[in-house]
């Protein structure tokens, strides 16, 4: 089947898809787009996480025909040109990056977590908001404190 | 080298350099690259541990859509022997019907998706002949190896000290088989162009990959071009050439199209090995007062059918403590289980754990604080050798460990410390890690407009290697961290070595310090014979260099830029190549020292439920020289949740009768998540190592070990209860 689906505010056109077909797989082996990351492929450690119309979804739990006519934005479209969106200059600052596997998916996740707040999140809401993300070389310590200056940046601007 | 001035870069927590590609999601991992006309490939694994193929039926899968070639032991190419590079690597898969484990490749899949190769790969029907599996480690049938590694190590006599020893421990402890589980999943992706072949691929060592697929498929070493840029991870999985690497390029040749291997993560499972379980016997003599008269660690560890493993657990023994009598003494068993692998800190985390515990049973059985019976038993030297460490600020983790933590404020009554319905324990561990080095060699370029780069072809796998060697070539060179660009992660750079045993910083650090001297004696040499210079007649001990410019020490302003030498000389670039090979003990007449460190952790159990919760930690290590403090730091905080993991909640369960892991997904196989991580206060002591020219120590895996023993501990003062195997869980804490 054919998935048309706006991508990072670009039209763009899959074909041939398998009905099964994860909109992760679509995104990183038809569209080029391979900054979401597959680390599981079952909605287990949210390296894959994408916006699908304004709320953040692991791509491999969405079939690339639920995305059909709808807009998705993935890590490659959060910086303008070179400036990096606060989060990633945050997660780049606070060392909040190893082997940088798991920063796409976290990065979109917590990218939400702050546009859908007005302060600085609490520590427990952070920790519950990324629950779903798993790292396995960082710690998650810096990932709290880029969090933590991202939203406080963005509180003070 | 004198004349290079003390490098003012280092140390400075400076921003990795990879960070923005990684951010944005433009680091190209190995799973990320696609090659025009690229076909997936699926592999089929065995479901039962041990027997023979006696029947396999294709025709459904060769049938099923896209699909292009399907190869099993029947039409696999004939692939030569597997070389050992620091260890065993496996042997070619598909090249008979045997069955050594449960999960072992038996087929591969290409087709034109993904999705195909997958579906067709069910549709392979496989009849076995069964045969009886070996997979526990008690089983007296099993094959037994003893002191594989010929480093079993005895001096004084423990018997005797023993059997005099007025205080005794003699206890047993175990820890669980765990699985690296990074967050990449390994992928490789063969292209083959006539008889050259490049591999993009996940791995910790790109000149161990070239070499042993060189070897397998009968090409030269430079006809193979390994690329792993970056790598989702390693923490060991990637220093062998796992078998799906020969089937990739197998699958590449039969189709005549590049072929994208990308494993599922149960396959991670099986594919890349995992560490072993272990089974430490420790016996302790000591004084009433508490000082150790013996040492006897023995440990038992797992390996494959075919395969070897290096985790001398109870090596630990030999270099932690003072102690008159030492007998460190290991065996392996060999199983029907996937292969055993290097996972984070090997042998050291599992025998640390058991020391660690035993000399705080020893310390509560004579009546001493935990903290003072390590610092009473001291290793000023090494024990083995009486010879002086290369660096050693253990003692001085353990004291600022203790006061960062407050460990005066600890109340040595069991159970005495209760907050509410939790009951609160304090414990503490040392670690004394292993030292580790290899040959490494790089290539350091200063181009015309001043700027450098610097090549070699280890990789970085997370860890900030691309960060902390600019740094360091900044420094030698007297140039800006982003004056310097790193090119790592290609087998065809000067050859490097792994990104493993915490061993790459002091290796290509070396390498790179050798040769940024080596460049600016060619600088100085150059600028030598141009009368003109202001350098002319300058002899090399006399110049410095700084901001781009060779100077007269003492005089900046007789000097000359780096770019207007290569300008002057009609030069669009200069190159050094930098080798480093670990000095000798004997000619330093000194033992070169691991990382030090030491764990003090607050854990708190729900005197009710059992449940254990670690408040807090504090991590106190000494790396020799830390390059960059910030990246430093993020090793050992995500060490220490590898710790938390190893102590709390990570175990591969295998099926006592089928020899299958069942528990190899994300869900099932518990790994810390962020709520589950304590406050962490990391913080690092230490001179400069005398054993290598940059003064590292590596600081990659240290960071792991000691936490699950200090956690034990905590419990025992929280509860009284001494849990003697990992993971720690809540029926026994309620036991
Ligand atoms: S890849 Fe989607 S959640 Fe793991
Ligand atoms: S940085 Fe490696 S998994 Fe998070």
């Amino acid at each position: 089947m054919r998935v048309n689906v706006t991508v990072n505010g670009a039209p763009m056109t899959a074909d041939d898809v398998w009905p099964g077909e994860s909109l992760l797989y679509v995104l990183r082996e038809r569209l080029g787009l391979p900054g979401a990351k597959n680390a599981c492929e079952q909605g287990e450690c949210g390296s894959c996480t994408v916006y699908l119309d304004g709320l953040p979804v692991c791509a491999c739990l969405v079939a690339a025909g639920q995305a059909e006519g709808r807009e998705v934005l993935t890590v490659e479209g959060l910086a303008s040109g070179e400036e990096l969106d606060p989060v990633q200059e945050a997660f780049v600052e606070c060392g909040a990056v190893q082997c940088g596997f798991c920063t796409p998916g976290l990065i979109v996740q917590a990218h939400s977590l702050i546009a859908g707040h007005d302060g600085v999140p609490a520590d427990a809401e952070i920790r519950e908001h990324l629950a779903g993300n798993l790292c396995r070389c960082t710690g998650y310590e810096k990932i709290l404190d880029a969090v933590r200056l991202a939203a406080r940046r963005k509180a003070g601007s | 080298m004198t004349t290079i001035q003390q490098p003012r870069i280092l140390g400075a927590g400076v921003d990795r350099v990879d960070g923005p590609l990684k951010v944005t999601g433009q680091a190209r991992y190995p799973n990320d690259v696609n090659l025009p006309g690229m076909a997936y490939a699926a592999v089929v694994r065995s479901t039962i541990p041990s027997g023979r193929i006696t029947r396999m039926d294709t025709t459904a899968a060769e049938k099923s859509p896209g699909v292009l070639e399907v190869i099993t032991h029947e039409n696999a190419d004939h692939l030569g022997e597997a070389p050992a590079t620091f260890i065993k690597n496996p042997q070619p898969p598909l090249q008979d019907d045997a069955i050594r484990f449960y999960g072992q490749y038996i087929a591969v899949v290409v087709a034109d998706t993904q999705q195909n190769a997958t579906a067709a790969a069910g549709l392979i029907e496989v009849e076995y002949e069964r045969h009886e599996a070996i997979l526990d480690p008690h089983d007296p049938r099993a094959e037994r190896i003893k002191d594989p590694w010929g480093e079993d190590t005895a001096w004084g006599d423990v018997r005797t000290a023993l059997n005099r020893a007025p205080v005794m421990i003699d206890q047993t402890y175990t820890t669980s088989e765990n699985t690296n589980n990074p967050l990449g999943l390994f992928t490789t992706l063969a292209s083959w162009d006539g008889d050259t072949l490049t591999l993009h691929d996940s791995n910790q060592w790109p000149n161990m990959i070239q070499q042993v697929v060189a070897a397998m498929f009968g090409l030269p070493r430079d006809a193979v071009r390994v690329l792993t840029p970056f790598v989702g991870g390693g923490f060991g999985a990637g220093l062998r050439c796992w078998s799906h690497i020969p089937l990739a390029v197998m699958a590449a040749r039969h189709v005549g199209r590049p072929v994208k291997l990308e494993l599922t993560r149960p396959e991670m499972f099986t594919g890349l090995g995992h560490r072993t379980s272990s089974i430490n016997w420790i016996r302790l003599g000591a004084t009433r007062d508490g000082r150790l008269t013996a040492i006897e660690h023995e440990s038992l560890t797992t390996l494959p059918l075919d395969g070897d493993e290096y985790e001398p657990c109870s090596s630990v023994s030999t270099w932690s403590y003072a102690s008159p009598n030492v007998t460190a003494r290991d065996q392996q068993v060999r199983l029907n289980i996937p292969w055993t692998n290097f996972m984070r800190a090997p042998g050291d985390a599992q025998g640390n754990f058991a020391l660690e515990s035993a000399i705080d049973e020893l310390a509560w059985e004579v009546g001493l604080d935990p903290l003072e019976i390590r610092l009473l038993n001291y290793a000023e030297v090494d024990p083995k050798t009486g010879r002086p460490w290369s660096s050693n600020a253990l003692r001085r983790c353990l004291e600022v460990g203790a006061q960062r933590f407050g460990w005066s404020n600890r109340n040595p009554e069991i159970g005495s410390m209760r907050d509410g319905h939790e009951l609160v324990g304090y414990g503490v561990a040392g670690v004394s890690f292993f030292w580790y080095q290899q040959p490494c060699s790089a290539k350091v370029i200063v181009r015309g407009d001043g700027s450098a780069y610097v090549r070699s072809a280890v990789t970085d796998i997370g860890t900030g290697t691309y960060t902390i060697m600019a740094q360091l070539a900044a420094g030698l060179l007297g140039l800006e961290v982003d004056q310097v660009e790193m090119q790592l992660g290609d087998s065809s750079m000067p050859v490097g070595t792994a990104a493993g045993g915490s061993g790459l910083t002091a290796a290509l650090g070396s390498a790179v310090h050798d040769a940024c001297g080596r460049l600016i004696q060619k600088f100085v040499d150059l600028a030598g014979t141009d009368p003109f210079s202001p350098l002319a007649n300058v002899p090399f001990e006399d110049v410095a260099v700084s901001e781009g410019r060779l100077f007269r020490k003492g005089d900046p302003t007789r000097g000359e830029s780096l770019a207007r030498i290569l300008a002057v000389h009609g030069l669009t670039e200069l190159s050094a190549d930098g080798n480093s090979t670990p000095n000798s003990p004997d000619q330093l007449g000194m033992t070169p020292a691991g990382a030090r460190g030491a764990r003090f952790v607050e854990v708190r159990v729900d005197e009710d439920l059992g449940r254990v919760r670690v408040a807090r930690i504090v991590t106190v290590n000494d790396g020799g020289r830390i390059l960059n403090e910030k990246l430093a730091r993020s090793q050992i905080l995500g060490g220490t949740v590898g710790g938390v993991g190893m102590a709390l909640f990570e175990d591969t369960v295998t099926d006592k009768d089928t020899g299958r892991i069942a528990n190899a997904t994300f869900g099932d196989y518990l790994i810390p998540v962020n709520a589950d991580i304590p406050d962490v206060h990391v913080e690092f002591v230490g001179e400069p190592d005398a054993f290598n020219p940059i003064g590292v120590k590596g600081i990659g895996e240290i960071g792991l070990v000691g936490v699950a023993p200090a956690i034990a501990n905590g419990i025992f003062h929280a509860t009284g209860k001494r849990i003697r195997s990992l993971p720690i869980t809540m029926d026994e804490v309620m036991d």
